[in-house]
């Protein structure tokens, strides 16, 4: 039995739109463990997105318990949450998120400013996490210079540089013709097998999800049936 | 981080450098303006106000009797007069302005001690009757005269009897560390003007009246005295200070110096408006990295830097191009507005003012979007339009 990764406890999310009050988690519970490679889907607008921001960090809840990686981020705010995100969590957007003015390399080291890595060390971990992903070749490109699959992985490089424990990518394959996304989900499910990552990717592609060990459906805040597949799928 | 600050000015270069530049041109002007007026003032203040002055009441243009020399050296804890006339003649053209005054040679450096010439040129301006002496500002404008040593001037208000120019011969230039005393006049000798008008059966009249103090001496009383001696006429005096008659010789330019300060306040506010706008425009073309920065675990703070570094760094480098401009240039300024401002310069707390100004202007125009920056939440920034 592994540990727990992710533990999640009455869960609660509201929006307040023009006096309207919109629940979008509602008393979640779920639990997921470390080193598995997890799939959410679920219909547009059930809150996929929301959960995985409130799990990295990226916005709090309103009630509820959310322990991840054994901290109990609810408790968290401000430069507090802010220094947790860096140090334990790596994301990977739709939109890839990159910032147009640096360079892939660029990307990739602004993470590890966050660390007291020295200028060389940084430099050559980026270009390590760069490699891994395949792009040793193109680390002075600018993200303008790149493919949309290219871009995705210099964006999984910046997500693996800090090493982090859980990766959290949101439709990571949205944007990408059917060959980047086999060669981003195969990135992602070699992080899982050989660097031990424990990955929550939301995905609304069932054959995207099929990598997965898991997949958790997710329906108007509430928790649905989760499926486990066949080890050999997951190859 | 300073990479990410520098390639997001860099990667908008023309709003860059037009932001930077009318910075920089902005603060260039104020440096200017502000030393005019410093410039007025600092004459103001190196007024002495133990020299006295004598002038028709009437006005400043009014001739007085030469006669009244002997009488005003006569006054009790007086130590020397010099008498001064306006020649307001011109070299080759009425466009080339300066001041050239007929004064008593010997007594002009009794008075006057910061006015410096060399032993050389004393002993000749002293001896040779048409000999004159130019400060080092009118010469420098003017290189042919220590070529030829000759400067003729036309004599507008005091033709030669000849109908031709004024011959005088340059004994030498003269040096004043004061600020009250410019560099840029000629003065000549008394006695070559006054036997020359004879030609014409002219006998001219005096423009002022300068006069040194013994040590010690009563200036309220010696000014009394004075006014009261010639309370009678044939003409009526007034007898002030260098530092009132000064002041109010400054008075004439009325609120120039006023106004003055109010263009440059308007430049400034004017260029804030502008790099406000820049600034903003940078603050909203960045919020989707301003997201990603904190989604990467960078703090508040951070995304505040982020900004206010960039408006830091267009308007300091603005500001340096300004203070260089203002320097590079400031001794052709000098000789360009020689003739209205004497001895215009810049001070060095222009300079500082000019630096601290930029440095303002930079967080002024940085805080708002920095501030957005500061507060905006990080999942809304990410869902902002990249640029
Ligand atoms: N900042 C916000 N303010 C108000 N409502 C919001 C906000 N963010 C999300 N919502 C609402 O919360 C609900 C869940 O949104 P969320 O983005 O989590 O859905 P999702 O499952 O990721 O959908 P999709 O598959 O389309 O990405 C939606 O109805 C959305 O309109
Ligand atoms: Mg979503």
């Amino acid at each position: 039995m592994s540990e727990s990764m992710i533990r999640v406890r009455g869960l609660t999310k509201r929006y307040e739109r023009g006096g309207e009050t919109l629940t979008v988690l509602d008393n979640l519970n779920l639990e997921m463990e470390e080193g598995r490679f997890y799939a959410l889907m679920g219909p547009s607008g059930s809150g996929k997105t929301t959960l995985l921001n409130l799990i990295g960090g990226l916005d709090t809840a309103d009630s509820g318990e959310l322990v991840v990686a054994g901290e109990d981020v609810a408790q968290l705010s401000g430069a507090d949450l802010a220094a947790w995100r860096a140090a334990n969590v790596g994301f990977v957007f739709q939109g890839f998120n990159l910032i147009p003015v640096l360079t892939a390399r660029e990307n990739v080291e602004l993470p590890l400013k966050l660390t007291p890595l020295s200028g060389a060390q940084r430099r050559q971990q980026a270009e390590t996490a760069l490699k891994l992903v395949g792009l040793g070749d193109r680390m002075d490109h600018r993200p303008r210079q790149l493919s949309g699959g290219q871009e995705q992985r210099v964006a999984i490089a910046r997500a693996i540089a800090t090493d982090p424990k859980l990766i959290l990518a949101d439709e990571p394959t949205g944007d990408l013709d059917r060959k980047s996304a086999e060669q981003v989900l195969d990135l992602l499910g070699r992080l899982n097998r050989e660097f031990k990552k424990t990955i929550l990717m939301v995905t609304h592609d069932p054959h995207a999800a099929e990598r997965a060990q898991s997949i958790v459906h997710l329906d108007k805040g509430q928790l649905g049936r989760i499926e486990h597949n066949q080890p050999a799928a997951a190859r | 981080m300073f990479k990410l600050v520098l390639r997001n000015l860099l990667g908008h270069p023309i709003r860059s450098a037009i932001t930077a530049v009318s910075v920089g041109v902005a603060l260039f002007l104020v440096c200017i303006l502000t030393s005019i007026i410093t410039t007025l003032q600092s004459g103001l203040a190196a007024a002495s106000s133990t020299r006295l002055v004598v002038m028709s009441s009437i006005s400043l243009f009014q001739d007085i009797p030469l006669s009244y020399q002997e009488r005003i050296a006569s006054v009790d804890g007086i130590a020397s007069v010099v008498k001064w006339q306006w020649f307001g003649g011109y070299y080759k053209s009425q466009e080339n302005f300066f001041g050239q005054f007929a004064v008593d040679p010997e007594r002009m450096f009794e008075v006057y001690p910061e006015v410096k010439v060399d032993e050389a040129t004393k002993q000749k301006f002293l001896t040779q009757r048409n000999a004159c002496i130019v400060g080092w500002q009118l010469a420098a404008e003017f290189p042919e005269w220590q070529e030829t040593g000759k400067i003729p001037l036309t004599g507008a208000l005091f033709p030669h009897p000849s109908g031709g120019a004024w011959d005088f011969e340059l004994a030498g230039i003269y040096r004043s560390e004061a600020a009250n005393f410019d560099n840029r006049t000629m003065f000549f000798r008394w006695d070559l003007f006054e036997e020359t008008l004879k030609g014409n059966g002219d006998s001219p009249g005096v423009g002022v009246y300068v006069m040194s103090l013994d040590p010690g001496a009563d200036v309220e009383r010696i000014r009394a005295e004075v006014e009261t001696m010639f309370e009678n006429g044939p003409a009526t005096v007034r007898c002030d200070t260098e530092s009132e008659f000064t002041r109010q010789f400054l008075s004439m330019l009325g609120d120039i110096p006023m106004f003055l300060g109010w263009i440059g306040a308007g430049v400034l506010v004017a260029i804030l408006l502008g790099a406000i706008n820049a600034m903003l425009m940078a603050g909203r073309e960045q919020t989707h990295d301003i997201g990603i920065l904190k989604a990467l675990g960078f703090t508040d703070g951070a995304a505040f830097g982020v900004l206010i570094a960039q408006s830091l760094v267009l308007c300091l480098a603005g500001g340096a191009f300004g203070v260089g401009l203002a320097a590079l240039l400031e001794e052709g300024i000098a000789l360009a507005i020689g003739s209205a401002f004497p001895g215009f310069f810049i001070e060095t707390t222009t300079y500082i003012g000019a630096g601290v100004a930029s440095l303002l202007v930079g967080l002024a125009a940085g805080a708002i979007p920095a501030w957005n920056a500061l507060r905006v939440n990080c999942v809304e920034a990410l869902r902002a339009k990249g640029a």
